[in-house]
């Protein structure tokens, strides 16, 4: 018995195949570079080899110098698969990947994992998003690890004596068609959780209300109104703020007695709000509540929501304080006797939701997880084929979509796994002052606007922190008491607070002590006032600032600046540079210390002219 | 020159090419590997159909497996920070990385099929009868091991596909009466897939079970030649001789079978990459989390009854192949496939045979999230 000859060719056949397949797997091994750039950071887990193709010292702005590859790598910021070393499996979704390259919108997010605190420079959707949960109240519901229970959405007791039912009834239906300022979502309520809603509310006694003085005068009222600078915050008419209220109908929608006590004590009324308190004098309010009465009006006949008013049902209160609980009206709103609390899912750890995972669209496909969330915010109902059940959450239809946007951003920064606490960024936070010092800080709501240690508001473009080294104690002492504006370009302004020679004094004196910054100790050289007055044109200072008559309003006006400005802050602006006013908008450029010196001395030289 | 290299081949080579049967048997006395085999088979027991080849290659796929597995050795840290990154390694950077993981990836799914139509094979020509009890239940022994090998080798990548399916295949453990608890918990050692599940596992897969592995193995072909080869039918034709040398005429046809068995499996590695999953994350529960898919069909059962389907179907069949081969002990028909004289047993073999398909057939493809039955492969 012989072997036969297919076994032969079968052998060769295989043999043949074998060896040319190993041939082609190191052919294409070969073809692999032997060596890999990669970038370890133990501490955050990274592993990147994007520097395989990329190149770090390329990397635009200054993103690299604040934040070295060594100690950050690249996908905490930029996402991708840092362990890949093929174009497609690092910046693409794969079966296994599913984080790939992020958007604009998760970069910034990204941001949000480290830096802590409502302002992040660099980061303006982040830091916008983060001033919105606070501003729309997402911790009344959820759970936001930074935010706790907001306390500036109007407390309701005594609502039966500042509105009538009618105007409740028509705010529940639709917040937006009584108010372009409003901060509250649409809520969907049948007519008789609406009706009991509106029984218990009425049921709930408030602060003791004062009557009108009389004698309001309408047009002094109107002056009070400009000069109080309520439209830093409000709107009125087609001008103002949005931090506030819309007043257009103001004077329809409130009894006068409640506007009038709320204007003479404001934190009596509303021990909460993010007002400051003016205790304006009486014959002032007197005089804005008949101002409010004649102007504060809708041009119809009668409001909208007159055509809703009838008598409330008191019998409905017990299954009013049910609606109230349900709908979790009292994550916002201070009702006493009302214990609050939230009644939605936490968001502590969404952003480690991926986009996959998220039920789907009506209107399509989404691009990442702020996209989601955006959608979320205004649109509840668009997941509900897909998510099973339809959304409870109230729609926030008068989030504009950046703010929508800018929400989820900063509700994507909020991961299970955070890095690790060396890499965090904290604000310091606001240590506000003990005693009267800080009672007056909390009466007259500076956080409102002013922020202190990455705590407050953004209203005011600069933040306190440092202020008491930038300017001259005397000339703040007068500028609380009768406030000027600095910055033409800003369309708010400092309110008339109506603080005392007193008080001023004492916020002046912990601006000066507690607010100060440390980089601003250079004592100035003497200067020469002419040369920096030649340099101050050869450089085209006034291409922002306006000196006797010449130069344009996009920076202060310098007129008056040797009275308002301390002569070591205008050394440390002209040498340190901008980084000595923070939020501000000077250039980044530095002088060299004669220059400097000179320019410093004519700045200093401006002074109002002294009036005998 | 030439008389240099003809030297070294001598010197490999004791015997060329055997033109005739001594001299292969004297190629046989002095080769170890010609050696392991008997020096004579007969001629019926070569033929495809005898054997379809599977025991061999189940052989072959082992020692692929055994190379493929120390070179991903090299790379791999059992460690959950560090395994799924390995993978990684093996796919971005090394040498050869993803070629040797789907070579052993493909090569473990072949065994676990090809060992499973070893045992049908064996059956269906009553190769379990006297006197080769004792390998057939080696045999089965084998094939419990080499889904145990199998297993324990899905859970090494920590992927969410590992994760899922070894928690989902230890549950199953946990639910046998009485042993059951304990054993998880030996195997896991923790209450759940860990960190030291993960290290158990390795070294279950890596020395344990490859070491039982090769004695059994060692065992399983030595008994076949004690036991007298294959059993093949007695009636063959005349013209043949009775016996012939193992070489050429066995291991040449092994070398041929090796080659395309190698061919087969680069190929397919070649063209389909083995899966990789997310990051094993506890957190984060597939719907449906599956078992492996040998392991889908003892899920599918479990789904109807965790004791009945998930532990005494598949124990009393493993416990009821052991004992077969003391119970059937009727001598007809042994060697040939499906014979009347033992119509009764293949078809009752070949039915339990097609259940297990059947329901690991809709464990792996009808079953959706919830387990719920789907009508189209999920």
């Amino acid at each position: 018995m012989t072997v036969p000859r297919w076994l032969h060719a079968t052998f060769a056949v295989s043999l043949v195949l074998v060896i040319g397949m190993i041939g082609v797997a190191m052919m294409q091994e070969s073809a692999r570079p032997v060596t890999f750039e990669q970038r370890l950071v133990p501490a955050l887990g990274v592993v990147d080899r994007c520097e395989g193709c990329h190149d770090a010292e390329s990397h635009p702005g200054n993103a690299l110098v604040l934040h070295p590859v060594e100690r950050f790598g690249c996908t905490p910021c930029h996402g991708g698969q840092g362990l890949a070393t093929t174009k497609q499996a690092a910046h693409e979704r794969s079966p296994d990947w599913e984080r790939p390259l992020y958007t604009p919108a998760e970069r910034e997010a990204a941001c949000g994992t480290c830096h802590l605190g409502q302002f992040v420079e660099g980061a303006p959707i982040l830091s916008r998003g983060r001033a919105a949960l606070a501003d729309r109240s997402c911790a009344g519901c959820h759970e936001i690890p930074g935010y706790s229970l907001p306390d500036f959405p109007p407390q309701l007791d005594g609502l039966a004596a500042k509105v009538t039912p009618g105007w409740v009834r028509a705010w529940l239906r639709d917040p937006a068609a009584l108010n372009s300022v409003h901060r509250m979502p649409t809520f969907t309520l049948s007519d008789e959780k609406r009706e009991a809603l509106v029984a218990f509310l009425f049921g709930v006694p408030g602060a003791a209300l004062v009557p009108v003085e009389p004698g309001g005068d309408a047009e002094r009222g109107r002056r009070a109104v400009s000069e109080r600078r309520c439209a830093t915050c409000h709107k009125i008419g087609e001008r103002g703020g949005t931090t506030a209220t819309d007043l257009g109908w103001a004077g329809a929608k409130l009894s006068p007695a409640w506007l009038y006590s709320y204007l003479l004590d404001t934190h009596r009324i509303r021990p909460l709000t993010r007002m400051p308190g003016f205790q304006l004098p009486p014959a002032e309010a007197a005089d804005i509540v008949a101002f409010a009465a004649e102007q504060w009006v809708p041009d119809t006949a009668k409001p909208v929501w007159a055509a809703d008013e009838s008598p409330v049902h008191p019998e409905l209160t017990d299954a009013g304080r049910t609606v109230f609980l349900e709908s979790g009206c009292a994550g916002c709103h201070v009702v006493t006797g009302v214990d609050r609390g939230r009644t939605s899912v936490s968001l502590s750890t969404i952003g480690s939701r991926r986009i996959g995972d998220m039920p789907a669209a009506a209107t399509g496909p989404l691009a990442d997880l702020p996209a989601w969330i955006a959608l979320k915010v205004v649109q509840p109902h668009a997941f509900d084929a897909t998510a099973g059940a339809p959304a409870v959450m109230p729609a926030f239809s008068s989030v504009e979509p950046d703010e929508a946007l800018a929400i989820g951003v900063a509700l994507s920064s909020l991961r299970a796994s955070p890095p690790p606490e060396e890499y965090r960024v904290r604000p310091a936070g606001a240590a506000l002052p003990a005693g009267e010092t800080g009672r007056l800080v909390t009466r007259f709501r500076c956080l409102t606007c002013h922020s202190i240690g990455g705590e407050g508001g953004s209203i005011a473009r600069v933040p306190l922190d440092g202020e008491g080294s930038r300017v001259r104690g005397d000339w703040l002492i007068g500028f609380l008491q009768r406030p000027v504006t600095i910055r033409m370009d800003q369309a708010e302004r400092m309110p008339v607070l109506g603080i005392s020679a007193d008080e001023a004094a004492r916020l002046t004196a912990w601006i000066q002590d507690g607010l100060g910054d440390p980089r601003i100790a250079a004592v100035a050289p003497p200067g020469d006032p002419e040369r920096g007055r030649q340099r101050f044109e050869a450089l085209g200072c006034p291409s922002c600032h306006v000196v006797a008559g010449k130069g344009t309003m996009a920076g202060p006006v310098l007129d008056t600046a040797g009275d308002r400005l301390a002569p070591d802050y205008v050394i440390a602006l002209l040498t340190i540079g901008p980084a000595v006013v923070p939020g501000g908008r000077h250039p980044a450029t530095t002088y060299p210390p004669a220059d400097a010196s000179d320019l410093a001395a004519f700045i200093l030289s401006l002074r109002a002219p002294v009036t005998p | 020159m030439r008389a240099l290299l003809t030297r070294i081949r001598d010197s490999i080579f004791r015997v060329g090419w055997p033109e005739d049967d001594r001299k292969a048997l004297l190629a046989m006395r002095s080769s170890i590997i010609l050696h392991l085999h008997a020096p004579k088979v007969r001629p019926a027991s070569l033929r495809f159909k005898a054997t379809w080849a599977l025991g061999f290659v189940s052989l072959v796929l082992t020692l692929s497996l055994v190379m493929t597995g120390i070179y991903l050795m090299f790379y791999y840290i059992p460690h959950p920070d560090a395994a799924w990154r390995s993978m990684k390694d093996l796919a971005f950077v090394v040498p050869f990385g993803v070629v040797t993981r789907n070579l052993h990836r493909w090569g473990a799914h072949a065994m676990v099929a090809l060992v499973t139509l070893h045992m049908l094979r064996v059956f269906l020509s009553g190769g379990y009868k006297a006197p080769r009890e004792a390998n057939w239940v080696a045999g089965v022994g084998l094939w419990v091991l080499t889904l145990a090998l199998s297993f324990t080798g899905y859970l090494l990548p920590w992927d969410q596909l590992a994760y899922w399916a070894v928690t989902v295949g230890s549950h199953m453990v946990a639910s046998v009466p009485l042993i059951g608890k304990p054993t998880a918990l030996l195997l896991l050692g923790d209450r759940s897939v860990g960190e030291a599940a993960l290290l158990r596992f390795y070294v279950l897969h890596c020395v344990v079970l490859p070491c039982v592995l090769g004695g059994l193995v060692a065992f399983h072909i030595y008994r076949v030649r004690r036991d007298g080869g294959l059993v093949t039918s007695e009636h063959a034709p005349p013209e043949e001789p009775r016996l012939v040398p193992a070489w050429p005429h066995l291991v040449y046809r092994e070398l041929v079978v090796t080659l395309i068995v190698v061919a087969v499996l680069l190929a397919v590695s070649f063209a389909f990459n083995a899966p990789l999953e997310p990051l094993a994350d506890p957190g984060r529960t597939p719907n449906p989390a599956k078992a492996p898919w040998y392991f889908l069909g003892i899920q599918e059962l479990a789904h109807y009854s965790a004791f009945w389907g998930g532990v005494f179907v598949p124990g009393a069949f493993v416990a009821g192949l052991c004992l077969l081969p003391y119970v059937d002990r009727g001598e007809a028909g042994i060697g040939r496939y499906w014979p009347p004289e033992r119509m009764f047993a293949c078809t009752a073999f070949v039915a339990i045979g097609l259940f297990f398909l059947v329901v690991t057939i809709i464990g792996t493809f009808f079953r959706g999230p919830a387990w719920a039955l789907m009508w189209w492969p999920y």
